[in-house]
């Protein structure tokens, strides 16, 4: 399906989207990525998957990752297969991700 | 100060318990702690409210007191209550500040009068430094000050000026099915609360004027209008003190017609 | 005190020299979604004494589904489920949408009878659906225990299962029997070595949802329903070619508009999943549908989807596995039921621990009782029936090629292409087929194999 990019449902930004959704953020990163793992990867899956975007392509060609609005879905440590790349746990109770409606 | 001096959180009886009355609890365990006292957790409210002090319970405070009363009642009555059911003045009490259940953070302040204790409200950051419990507030212009506050107090914190500690698994368990003590104390009738009607839109005071003499309808309008007199330019008044002020404004007004229902006398108010 | 540990791929189990003397409870659960609470309740009701652990602040705060829940399984936790579960609207009206980029079929039905008692699909929403089913469970005995993060299990050397090791101070739980309903992930599960193999993320899908806000009246006009009846719509072909489908969902207030897509078939395509959701939602068939709605809630979550021929070893010495923790959710294009399959696979796993611990052997042959029941029940009996369904319909060809041939078959009957007569189904069936590069023989196969899965 071919929708052009400036239609008015393309235009909820991101940020936007995100923003009906709670979360109580830790102090600890739950996620972490080695991104020097990441400089010699070029599959780049974690970037189509990751529902929250919250792996972001650098301008030098790195890879960004930040934690802190994370569905805790699982989805990248699937996906990724590069060995160390990303170090994933639930974090602690009670925080992360909270779903109203769900 | 007693031998061990007691450290109370008084927390609201709404579950869970708000992010201030977290802080509360928490600075509670760690001064008690640091003081080598006693902690305490209270809240007035229905047996309902006896949730907020399992939590507080599995946290690690020493004990817990519900005192029998309402979900919600003001602040003064809480107050009353809290005194009441705690039957002496603690060394320390503290509580949220604008804790979701005491929405004007009034009840701290009416607890200090009731306790004679020194109070200091809205505090960021509260800790034992060399025997003396020290304490910062925001104030106005992003500033902060440095309080020194003597023993007896009663302190208000700021959600996220301490993290509550996680409650260790056994305590949780335990909390929840420990007996928790009641203290049932005599409340005044709660005072009616200030009552309000529906708003009524807003209509402009009729302004009595004399019917302009004359008959041509121009000149009668500017008699209305009041355009038909010399303009005097703008007075600005610079007086010496308020009580002049009053007087020059008073007497403009009555000058003007304005205040002809008002008699000399209620001048002197 | 041991260094901190937390769940995920990696966690370990804790080694005991010993087995613990005593346990603190009979029946440890892990995860209240539907399997944990049911499994709680279960086992409750039978006279267990039973923890239930949850990682979220409450029951369901950490769970997302497309939202339609089917209640029968029900009938034997809680009877007259209807008159008290958290409903949004009773489903009176199923339909499947099969579309194409400017095309859709939709074959729409409609039961005034799913609209009384006892009732068949209902909308909720799954922080009030999960808080009520874990309610029963803690009035029926069971100690909840929220905001606490199972990070691995309690072994003994010998490799029986004694407990869980959670996140909090002193947080070591022992149990007779645990059982894992910890949801997709399943750590618990993996850590215990029954998941056999590595590859999961071919068995993976991601749904994606929009929560949509919409006024009750908005809603009825729309969707043709009145009072609390409520519309469930499932959709194939709106996926860019990437295996998975897509639902509308009709709640009070809202909607729930979604993407469900297999995780290596996205990362392939190198599309991101809410311009799958974008694409939908500007789908002249959808539209119309969620114009104006206020979006609420964005929500995103794994499901699993290996059907019966990917279920891992279901006890082992001490431990069960229920629900999605087991794959046990059917999904598969028109269908996405999981949470009827989880209850009732929590149910049989609390009732075969509860029976195991009377009869004093909870090792692996001892729990041997939990497969048998779900063989015998609509929850094996289901997924061994469809087995070869999510096969199908993630297939390419059920994904590319036959939403365009169903719906140019439809537009080729419906056209009125005068003075032409007008064709017959054999010639269309022919051009179509040609058209989109079908090979006959692969068409005949899959109706069969359509055919014996449902027949
Ligand atoms: C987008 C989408 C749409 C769906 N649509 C439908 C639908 O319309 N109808 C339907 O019936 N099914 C649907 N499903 C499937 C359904 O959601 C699942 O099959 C169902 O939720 C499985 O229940 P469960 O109890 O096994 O797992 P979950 O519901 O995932 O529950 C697992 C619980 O365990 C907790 N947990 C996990 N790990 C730990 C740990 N280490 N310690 C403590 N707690 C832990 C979690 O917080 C969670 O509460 C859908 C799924 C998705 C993702
Ligand atoms: S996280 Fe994994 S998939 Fe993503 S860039 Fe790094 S190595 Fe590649
Ligand atoms: S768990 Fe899900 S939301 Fe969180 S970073 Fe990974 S893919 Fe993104």
């Amino acid at each position: 399906m071919t929708g052009q990019p400036g239609e008015d449902y393309r235009e909820i930004s991101f940020d936007d989207r995100m923003e009906g959704t709670e979360f109580r953020v830790s102090e600890r990163a739950h996620i972490t990525v080695d991104t020097e793992v990441c400089d010699s990867c070029t599959v780049r899956s974690c970037l189509h998957v990751c529902p929250a975007k919250l792996f972001v392509p650098r301008a030098d060609g790195g890879i960004l990752f930040n934690f802190e609005q994370c569905f805790e879905c699982g989805a990248c440590y699937q996906v990724c297969d590069a060995e160390g790349a990303i170090t994933w746990t639930y974090p602690d109770g009670g925080l992360g991700v909270v779903f109203r409606k769900g | 100060m007693a031998e061990q001096p007691l450290v109370v959180a008084a927390l609201s009886p709404a579950d869970p318990l708000g992010g201030a009355d977290q802080a509360a609890l928490e600075h509670t365990l760690r001064l008690a702690e640091a003081l080598g006292g006693r902690s305490l957790a209270v809240t007035v409210g229905p047996a309902g409210a006896e949730e907020v002090l399992r939590q507080a319970l599995a946290c690690g405070v020493q004990r817990v007191l519900r005192i029998d009363g309402p979900a919600a009642a003001d602040s003064d009555t809480t107050a009353r209550a809290l005194v009441a059911g705690l039957g002496l003045v603690p060394d320390l009490l503290l509580c949220g500040d604008r804790s979701s259940g005491r929405g004007t953070g009034a009840t701290p302040a009416f607890l200090a009068a009731r306790l004679g204790a020194a109070q200091a409200l809205g505090l960021t950051e509260l800790l034992l430094r060399e025997g003396e419990l020290t304490a910062v507030r925001r104030i106005d212009g992003r500033r902060r000050e440095q309080l020194t506050v003597p023993l007896p107090a009663v302190c208000s914190v700021e959600r996220g000026s301490a993290r509550l500690r996680r409650a260790a698994l056994p305590a949780l368990l335990a909390a929840r099915t420990a007996e928790i003590q009641v203290a049932t104390v005599a409340l005044p009738e709660p005072r009616q609360p200030v009552r309000l009607g529906p708003a009524r839109p807003y209509r402009p005071r009729p302004l009595v004027l004399p019917a302009p003499v004359g008959t041509d309808p121009l000149a009668r309008i500017r008699a209305l209008t009041e355009t038909d007199r010399p303009r005097t330019a703008a007075r600005v008044i610079t007086p010496a003190g308020p009580e002049a002020a009053v007087d020059e404004l008073l007497g403009y007004l009555r000058e003007h017609g304005y205040l002809a229902h008002l008699t000399r006398e209620d001048d002197q108010c | 005190m041991t260094e901190p540990s937390y769940a995920g791929p990696v966690s370990a189990s804790a080694l005991l020299q010993q087995p613990p003397p005593a346990r603190d409870f009979d029946v440890l659960v892990v995860g209240a979604g539907p399997a944990g609470s049911a499994a709680a309740l279960a086992a409750a009701r039978a006279g267990c004494s039973v923890a239930l652990l949850e990682r979220g602040p409450y029951p369901g705060s950490k769970n997302v589904y497309g939202g339609v829940v089917y209640g029968r399984i029900l009938d034997e936790l809680v009877p007259q489920w209807w008159e008290e579960m958290p409903v949004e609207r009773w489903v009176t009206r199923r339909s499947t949408m099969v579309m194409t980029a400017d095309q859709a079929l939709t074959v729409d039905f409609r039961s005034q009878r799913w609209g009384t008692a006892p009732y068949n699909g209902a909308t909720a929403h799954r922080s009030d659906l999960d808080g009520w089913l874990a309610g029963h469970a803690v009035a029926a005995g069971a100690v909840l225990v929220p905001a606490t993060v199972a990070t691995g299990l309690l072994r003994t050397t010998a490799g029986t299962v004694v407990g869980v090791r959670t996140d909090r101070p002193d947080g070591d739980l022992t149990a007779k029997v645990v059982i894992a309903c910890d949801g997709v992930n399943s750590f618990l599960a993996k850590e215990a070595g029954l998941h056999p193999r590595q590859d999961n993320a071919r068995h993976l899908t991601l749904g994606v949802k929009e929560t949509l806000a919409l006024p009750r009246e908005v809603i009825e006009q729309r969707f043709g329903l009145t009072g609390r009846d409520g519309q469930d719509i499932e959709i194939l072909g709106c996926t860019r070619g990437i295996p998975g489908g897509g639902f509308l969902y009709t709640n009070l207030e809202s909607v729930s508009l979604g993407v469900v897509v297999g995780l290596p078939g996205l990362a392939a395509a190198k599309v991101r999943p809410e311009e799958l959701l974008a694409d939908l939602k500007a789908h002249p068939a959808i539209a119309p549908l969620v114009r104006g709605g206020r979006q609420v809630e964005y929500a995103a979550h794994l499901i699993p989807e290996g059907g019966y021929d990917h279920l891992p070893e279901l006890a082992g010495d001490g431990l069960l596995v229920a629900g999605d923790a087991a794959g046990m959710c059917l999904a598969a294009g028109i269908w996405l039921e999981g949470v009827n399959f989880a209850i009732g696979a929590g149910m049989y796993a609390g009732r075969a621990a509860a029976a195991a611990i009377g009869a004093g052997d909870t090792s692996q042959a001892g729990l041997a009782g939990y497969r048998r029941a779900l063989e015998r029940s609509f929850v094996l009996a289901d997924h061994r029936k469809l087995r070869k369904v999510p096969g199908l319909v993630l297939s390419e060809r059920m994904q590319r090629q036959y939403p365009g041939l169903i719906c140019d078959l439809a537009e080729g009957l419906f056209e009125v292409d005068n003075p032409r007569p007008k064709p017959g189904v054999w010639r269309l069936l022919r051009t179509a087929v040609r058209r989109h590069d079908i090979s006959p023989r692969r068409l005949l196969a899959d109706a069969i194999t359509g055919m014996r899965a449902f027949g």
